[in-house]
């Protein structure tokens, strides 16, 4: 069965890309995963990670981008989706024997734009404004699960902000990593996220929800260790559950996503922070099949 | 007699992992970073060679500590000094509040009596108090009452 696995938040700048691809990689090379990577960001930061910037403009030119995908399928989903896939992305080597491997829905630019196109299309038909933006949340929701079939893994990149995109991600996803990096608003984006992933207006509602029943976990990333930091994430753990992983600031993981066409063990590529790394696909995958079984 | 023995180097860092690895609520990368940490800032350290009893306060130091401004805590060796015996991020003011109350708040605050020390944890745990309060107690009350606000703050936003 297909898990989906989204990474967000609404504040930007939090390593969201960064560690969607990690992600995937480690789903692929350790998990034997078939990991279909879908960059729903218009800064297109993962896709310029997995395919460089020759190889992501090769892919827009040629009409397969998310954006290309929706506009194209959004009044009929059936038909070939996979013309909009890149495979084998990104510069990890995978034994030739081994199933693992990671495709790419490429982001585009355009997305914002299409996004509004939609709209628009569907409120001709005399609906009312919440109606209408629920239509298209829901049919894009449809077109990202059709991806389901040919992959184990589907790994959401959300984009900062709250795009129809970014809603759909969080309503159908079955688990969701938030990063974060200690400071101070990222605990009230950290709030705001969680609200909209349990669909609840606000902290006492919030408090009601256990957090084993949570769908979501916070991935605090960028520590260097200061006391701040401990005091903040021990405020955070009041409301929100935790991820044990905690990813330094790290040189090797900046320099991970270099664009190298050369391809390379994961050893190789992550260096020192590869056991945060295995230590995160661990904890992660362990999330995502605890809330598989009880669903 | 020699009652210390200077470390360095090698022979430091492996001091510092020895005392870390007592303290099993660390996690390996906590203690990584925390000798990283130390490794840039300490370039010698003097041990006892006969560690003082449990219990035992450590000896005060040949001259009173000095009564820092708020502006010479922030910065410079004088802060470096104090913060290396007072932890400021302990106890976590807000996490106490909201998970006992204000009364154990201002319990656990009792187990800091400077001035110094209060001001120190109320600026590095940005709870913003006034440059008028004096007395020990009022300083604690103003502590929490920062708290307070500050948690309000976070919950309006989060409504």
């Amino acid at each position: 069965m297909t898990r989906f696995l989204a990474v967000s938040n609404r504040k930007g700048g939090v390593g969201k890309s960064t560690i969607s691809v990690m992600l995937a990689h480690a789903a692929a090379a350790w998990g034997r995963q078939r990991v279909l990577l879908m960059d729903l960001d218009t800064q297109c930061n993962a896709s310029l990670m997995l395919l460089g910037g020759e190889g992501w403009e090769k892919a827009s030119r040629s009409g397969r981008t998310i954006a290309d995908y929706f506009y194209d399928r959004f009044d009929n989903v059936a038909g070939d989706e996979s013309v909009y896939i890149v495979n084998n992305v990104g510069d990890v080597a995978h034994p030739r024997t081994a199933p693992g491997r990671v495709s790419l829905l490429p982001g585009s630019l355009q997305l914002e734009d299409i996004q509004g196109e939609l709209y628009l299309k569907q409120s001709k038909k005399d609906l009312h404004a919440d109606a209408v933006a629920l239509l298209v949340r829901s049919r894009m929701k449809r077109l990202m699960r059709h991806f389901g079939m040919d992959y184990d893994l589907v790994i959401l990149d959300c984009p900062p902000g709250l795009s129809f995109a970014a809603h759909a991600a969080l309503d159908m996803a079955d688990h969701i990593v938030v990063p974060f990096r200690p400071d101070f608003v990222s605990q009230f984006a950290l709030d705001r996220v969680a609200l909209l992933i349990e669909r609840v207006e606000n902290a006492e509602q919030l408090a009601s929800i256990p957090f084993a029943e949570r769908r979501y976990a916070c991935l605090p990333n960028c520590l260097t260790g200061a006391g701040h930091e401990r005091l903040l994430l021990e405020q955070i753990a009041l409301d929100h559950p935790l991820l044990a992983t905690r990813l330094p600031v790290l040189d090797s993981i900046a320099r991970a996503f270099d664009w190298d066409e050369s391809k390379k063990s994961m050893e190789q590529k992550y260096a020192e922070a590869l056991a945060h790394l295995r230590k995160l696909h661990t904890e992660v995958f362990a999330g995502t099949q605890r809330r598989a079984k009880s669903a | 007699m020699r009652k210390t023995k200077a470390l360095s180097g090698a022979a430091q860092d492996a001091y510092f992992r020895r005392a870390f690895k007592t303290h099993a609520n660390l996690a390996d990368e906590e203690r990584e970073q925390l000798l990283g940490s130390l490794k840039r800032e300490i370039a010698q350290l003097r041990l006892r060679l006969e560690p003082l009893p449990r219990g035992t306060p450590p000896p005060k130091p040949a001259t009173a500590a000095p009564v820092h401004s708020q502006q010479e805590t922030s910065a410079g060796p004088q802060a470096a000094a104090t913060s290396a015996r007072f932890d400021p991020f302990s106890p976590n003011v807000v996490v106490i509040l909201r998970t006992s109350g204000r009364a154990a708040a201002l319990a656990a605050l009792k187990g800091i009596d400077t001035e110094e020390h209060l001001r120190l944890l109320a600026r590095e745990q940005r709870l913003s108090i006034g440059s008028d309060v004096v007395s020990l107690s009022d300083l604690r009350a103003a502590i929490v009452s920062a708290a307070e606000r500050r948690v309000a703050n976070r919950m309006a936003a989060a409504s």
